[in-house]
């Protein structure tokens, strides 16, 4: 059974809608003209790992079709004229799926694993990105720039994973037990 | 009871099957999206200025606190290089000076001969300052975001000058907002000139921050620091906008290195040009000349 009232349906909103709403913000990030050095350079790349972390903490807050609009919208905003619109979306969709079917190596774990996932899933998502823009434009891309943007987010990682992750920890304190719904369809792969 | 049951048994089992297929279905979609997106190129093209006019009150917002924290990464890199960038500045200075008095002179000269040979004046550039409040610069886009649009008549391949020079061209328009492709991107050709030979050209990006100087009748003719300036060839621009200055000559190819710098850009200026005509000399000059001091204030 669900607590009713006004203020535990406005918390559940806020809290299904956190993540969604983490991610937009994010993808209107990649825009801003941050001028830092290195920094600025992995700001398309941040989407990617917010999806990377919320889909470890609640993949079922960050649902498939979510994922998919989010993507296109960050194709759209981010791409020049001739680029492919909609594999960002393939990329968060796969890495969604790549982390709750590995749910098992990923949560609960030492964070240097988690890390290594990451460099790894991350590798997959720049690569799929790389590689589907130089087929969808037919010229030859300068791979370095997407690597050097690839090596500096795994290296920001641990600064902004944890800041991610404490959205998520205080979740269970917050919320009664029976007050949580028993409908959690990415708990039940794992 | 058992009806409920048999229902939610049902329910349970697609449930069961769309989870199984999600991911599938997922991945399909976005193969659909980016078949549509290749085959349907104005509809991606209008979906993108709609998602251009999205965030671009989004990114005005938050253009305040991101301008504040580039300004403090700037003034630490400055506080470190301050008495160099102060006697280069007076150096520069002087320099400037120099040239603006061989202007004038020039244009005097230039009038009165105009005046003599019944010249008549292309139609006037009239430009549109705007404030670059995103950019889209990734690993495979070089670019920017205006807080220009349709409603004080930015057009799609309009020029986007810098004080130093030709920044790019504008890509999409919004009603609110503009994309500026940079002259560094690799979908960026721009017919241009070699200021001493007169030599046309063509001048590619390849996202690297040098740019490639292609189809040249002869490389021979081409020396290290000769300038570059657009020639006004096949649209809207005017003629005559420095773009940058050639830094390599090699078997490999010729290289420009851009005037602007794209690093450091926050305002820019659209060049209206109106229909195809010659500008001549206001094109070169008045996008150089005013700029400086208002990037000072």
């Amino acid at each position: 059974m669900r607590a009713d009232g006004a203020l535990a349906a406005l918390d559940r909103w806020g809290r299904a809608a956190l993540p969604g709403s983490v991610l937009l913000f994010f993808v209107l990030l990649t825009l801003a003209p941050l001028r830092a050095p290195y920094l600025s350079d992995t700001l398309p790349l941040l989407p990617a790992l917010v999806v990377f972390q919320f889909s470890l903490a609640t993949p079922e807050r960050l649902p498939g079709p979510l994922l998919l609009a989010m993507g296109v919208l960050l194709d759209l905003l981010l791409g020049g004229p001739g680029a492919p619109v909609g594999v960002s979306a393939l990329g968060f969709v796969l890495i969604r799926a790549a982390v709750v079917a590995n749910r098992r190596y990923l949560v609960g774990v030492p964070f240097l694993f988690q890390w290594v996932g990451f460099c790894i899933l991350m590798f997959g998502f720049v690569a799929l990105v790389w590689a589907f823009t130089t087929l969808w434009t037919w010229t030859a891309i300068d791979p370095v720039p997407a690597l050097m943007q690839y090596i500096v987010t795994v290296v920001i990682y641990p600064l902004l994973a944890p800041l991610l992750a404490r959205v998520r920890a205080r979740d269970p304190l917050n919320v009664p037990e029976l007050s949580r719904g028993t409908a959690r369809p990415g708990e039940t792969t794992s | 009871m058992a009806i409920r049951d048999d229902f939610e048994v049902v329910a349970g089992q697609v449930r069961t099957v769309v989870q199984r297929f999600a991911l599938g279905l997922l991945v399909v979609a976005a193969f659909v999206i980016m078949l549509i997106g290749k085959a349907d190129t104005v509809l991606v093209e209008h979906a993108r200025v709609v998602a251009l006019d999205f965030a671009s009150p989004v990114l005005e917002a938050i253009a305040r606190p991101v301008a504040y924290a580039n300004r403090a990464i700037a003034d630490l890199k400055e506080f470190a290089s301050l008495r160099e960038e102060n006697a280069r500045l007076r150096e520069e200075n002087s320099r400037l000076l120099a040239w603006q008095t061989a202007a004038r002179r020039l244009e005097n000269e230039n009038e009165g001969l105009r005046g003599l040979a019944n010249f008549r004046e292309g139609p006037e550039a009239s430009f549109i300052t705007a404030r670059i409040v995103g950019d889209s610069v990734s690993a495979y886009v070089r670019g920017a975001l205006l807080n220009v649009g349709r409603q004080v008549g930015v057009a799609p391949g309009q020029a986007v000058v810098t004080g130093e020079g030709l920044a790019g061209r504008i890509a999409e328009v919004g009603d609110n907002s503009a994309r500026v492709l940079f002259v560094t991107d690799v979908n960026s050709r721009l017919p241009v000139l070699i200021e001493r030979t007169r030599e046309r050209a063509i001048l590619a990006g390849d996202n690297s921050p040098r740019l490639r100087l292609t189809l040249l009748q002869s490389v021979a003719g081409v020396q290290r620091g000769d300038r570059i300036v657009t020639s006004g060839h096949g649209g809207s621009f005017p003629v005559g906008i420095p773009v940058g200055e050639v830094v390599e000559t090699s078997e490999g190819g010729v290289r420009v290195r851009p005037f602007a710098d794209f690093s450091r850009l926050e305002f820019v200026r659209v060049v209206d040009y109106g229909v195809t005509g010659l500008v001549g000399g206001t094109g070169s000059s008045q996008p150089v000349a005013p700029m400086p001091g208002q990037k000072a204030r």
